[in-house]
């Protein structure tokens, strides 16, 4: 007992010691640049800077309408230049718009300047809806804080209203009444601050959900601007009508989620059993080389993977995203499999061969009964994890064009605003989790009753 | 005995697929760190990884990033639950399930969302909403391991050092955390990995302001010729991610179970 906490103590030391060490990435960055962004006459940006950080790197970025950004690495030169990347290699605008730029060295800002400026007309590449879209985005952003407001105001009403009811009602009854309600109170009022807590916890934790589904309803291009009820979205999305890209996107990844859930749970299983019938160490080893792909975070994985297909060169599609997924997955088949077999049994196997059955049917008629609920978990887990995953997929897809709907989200988002069909699929995702979680949780209420 | 011996080899496809797919990989990241572009050995890549100064202050801020969200998860995830596992508290397994639910809504897709509620709220896109973000993300991660364990714990020690005259906060300090430490320990792995490794989120939660590691690795293993410095970073996470693991071992046996 006292060992194990000073192992932990130690541990937490270990901690420390990383945050100081890593606290002392602070403080580099705390140069001053005289820095001038302007515009010349070709709307170019115009910096200038001290000769003595000749050479420094900084990072500008351009944004128009808080919409698109460009970022670009710039060397400080010898003598004022003016930046030739021109805004028409930004997505122009047809008119005038807000242009801010930031520049950025180490991870903070150093310069932003934000300033209204005639955006060269040469490339018309967006469409007049989305300057009129940000626009209206602005002016409504104001309701967010009368919502809040509005309903921190009616819980306290609410609150206080039945408070008020108890208090009138309380002056009716005994001292001795009076009192046990008092301690009884007491006891539910620190009861009524923790829930309060994860209550609170919670909000945050949906609100951005929430967003996104209450969003569904309009059939707005950028998130976050409400343009009247509409079931649009919906329609789109079922109908086949959204984006090529999206509905490529949510084919390949159930094609491959599917694929690979099928895969990793027959070779996880047939695993698991040979597993559990090793000698210790050999057992051992192979359980450490199990527990590998679930410490690996999904961008060693990703980047592992990638290495070996350039090095055999695979070309990288389906066939290796596929892979990849089996490798992520099979090892939590295993996990969900062993239980199962440590529970059943160990000799009927070898009764039903004795008994003259083949081992496929051995397999079959005796093993597979007794071990389904865990091929059953591990398959489920498997294909969440195959749908959930960005990191492996985005090293291995190659550039044929293959997305999945994460990488198609991320792809999305780079480029500056979401296929707003996305809102209603992840809306009706959620709600049929909702639906089966509530499910188990009323099936297993049920089992514990009886 | 024959029979015995051919269903231990039921496991032999799935070393092998392993030996291929996750320890030859993972050979291959150290291979390429320690050859230059024709395949020669060299050190060169490492040499210029320790010259190179952005690719160390990036490290270390996100080494550091990673660290303040351990901290605010633990901060934020353990009173949470704590709460949960008390014995009065009548709802955990509802709670639980809805801690659980945001993760099955793309966690890119929550990310734009919150760069949108940022928008909405007027907020600034900086190291805050980072933080947010990343807190908002491995949140749950951290209150499983903490609940399951404070679950577990057996209720009479409290009750028994209770009865010795221990005060509630000597209780909760010698008692519950104390025993509640492989849960906090675990927590910390499952949120510390995954975020000092994390790519994507923080470039879209700060609309591709803030550069960390994961971001910084990407952008090199993806260019053709700067490949092999590539597998340097990703070598040097690597062993980043080895220690946290080695630090955690005791308590392999909460990870990955019991969180889906």
């Amino acid at each position: 007992m006292r060992r194990g906490v000073t192992g932990y103590g130690l541990r937490i030391m270990g901690f420390v010691i990383a945050l100081l060490f890593s606290l002392s990435a602070f403080g580099q960055s705390n140069l001053t640049y005289e820095l001038k962004v302007g515009t010349t006459g070709e709307n170019a940006l115009l910096a200038t800077f001290p000769e003595s950080y000749a050479g420094e790197k900084v990072n500008i970025k351009l944004r128009v309408e808080s919409l698109e950004f460009r970022d670009l690495d710039y060397i400080f030169a010898d003598k004022p230049q003016p930046i030739v990347d021109r805004f028409d290699s930004i997505y122009s605008y047809t008119d005038e718009a807000k242009v801010t730029w930031t520049v950025w060295r180490n991870h903070k800002e150093i310069k932003n300047r934000s300033q209204r400026v005639l955006v060269g007309n040469a490339y018309k590449v967006f469409e007049e809806y989305i300057l009129q879209e940000t626009a209206a985005a602005r002016r409504s952003r104001g309701w967010i804080w009368w919502l809040f407001a509005g309903l921190i105001l009616a819980g306290t009403a609410l609150y206080g209203g039945y408070v008020f009811y108890e208090r009138r009602k309380e002056k009716s009854l005994s001292a001795v009444e009076q009192e046990t309600l008092r301690r009884k109170r007491m006891g539910m009022r620190r009861h009524y601050g923790s829930q309060l807590y994860l209550w609170l916890l919670l909000i945050v934790l949906y609100a951005p959900i929430a967003l996104i589904a209450v969003f569904s309803f309009t059939k707005s291009k950028v998130l976050g601007n409400w343009t009247g009820f509409s079931m649009e979205l919906y329609a789109n999305l079922f109908s086949g009508r959204a984006d090529a890209g999206l509905n490529s996107a949510i084919w390949y990844t159930v094609v491959i989620a599917l694929i690979a859930a099928v895969c990793s749970t027959i070779l996880g299983t047939l695993a698991a059993i040979g597993i559990y019938n090793m000698r210790a160490r050999q057992r051992k080893v192979v359980r450490l080389l199990n527990s590998v792909p679930m410490i690996n975070p999904d961008i060693i994985t990703g980047i592992s993977l990638f290495l070996l297909f350039v090095a055999l060169g695979f070309s990288q599609g389906l066939t290796t995203v596929c892979i990849a997924h089996v490798v992520f997955c099979t090892p939590y088949v295993v996990l969900s499999v062993l239980p199962r077999l440590s529970r059943m049994n160990p000799n009927t196997y070898e009764a039903a061969l004795d008994l003259g059955a083949t081992p496929a049917q051995a397999l079959r008629m005796v093993m597979l009964p007794e071990l389904w609920p865990g091929m059953l978990s591990g398959f489920i887990l498997a294909l969440t994890l195959s749908v959930d995953d960005f990191g492996v997929t985005f090293f291995t897809k190659g550039s044929g064009g293959l997305e999945t709907l994460s990488t198609f989200i991320y792809s999305d988002a780079r480029k500056g605003g979401l296929t707003p069909e996305l809102r209603p699929l992840f809306t009706l995702i959620l709600l049929v989790m909702l639906g089966i979680l509530i499910y188990i949780n009323i099936r297993n209420s049920k089992q514990e009753e009886k | 005995m024959q029979i015995f011996s051919s269903r231990r080899t039921w496991a032999w496809p799935y070393v092998v697929f392993m030996g291929m797919f996750v320890v030859l990989p993972l050979i291959l990241v150290g291979v390429y760190a320690f050859t230059d572009i024709e395949g020669h050995f060299t050190l060169h890549n490492f040499a210029k990884f320790f010259s190179h100064s952005e690719a160390i202050q990036t490290f270390l801020y996100s080494v550091m990033i990673a660290v303040f969200n351990t901290v605010i998860c633990l901060l934020i995830g353990y009173p949470a639950a704590y709460i949960m596992a008390q014995e009065d508290f009548k709802t955990p397994k509802v709670m639980a399930m809805l801690f659980i639910l945001p993760m099955w809504i793309n966690f890119l897709l929550r990310t734009v969302a919150t760069v949108e509620l940022f928008n909405m709220c007027g907020l600034p896109l900086g190291e805050g909403a980072l933080l947010f973000g990343l807190c908002y993300d491995y949140l749950p991660f951290m209150i499983y391991p903490i609940y399951n364990t404070l679950q577990k714990m057996d209720n009479s020690l409290v009750e028994a050092a209770q009865d010795l005259g221990a005060n509630r906060w000597t209780c909760f300090w010698k008692i519950i955390v104390p025993l509640s430490m492989p849960g906090v320990y675990s927590g910390i792995v499952m949120v510390f990995m995954p975020t000092v490794s994390t790519f994507a989120i923080a470039e879209l939660l700060t609309h591709n302001n803030i550069k960390l590691f994961g971001s910084l690795i990407q952008d090199y293993i993806t260019t053709t010729d700067l490949l092999n410095y590539g597998a340097v970073l990703s070598l040097v996470l690597l062993i980043v991610i080895g220690l946290t693991s080695f630090f955690g071992e005791n308590d392999s046996e909460e990870k990955g179970g019991g969180l889906v």
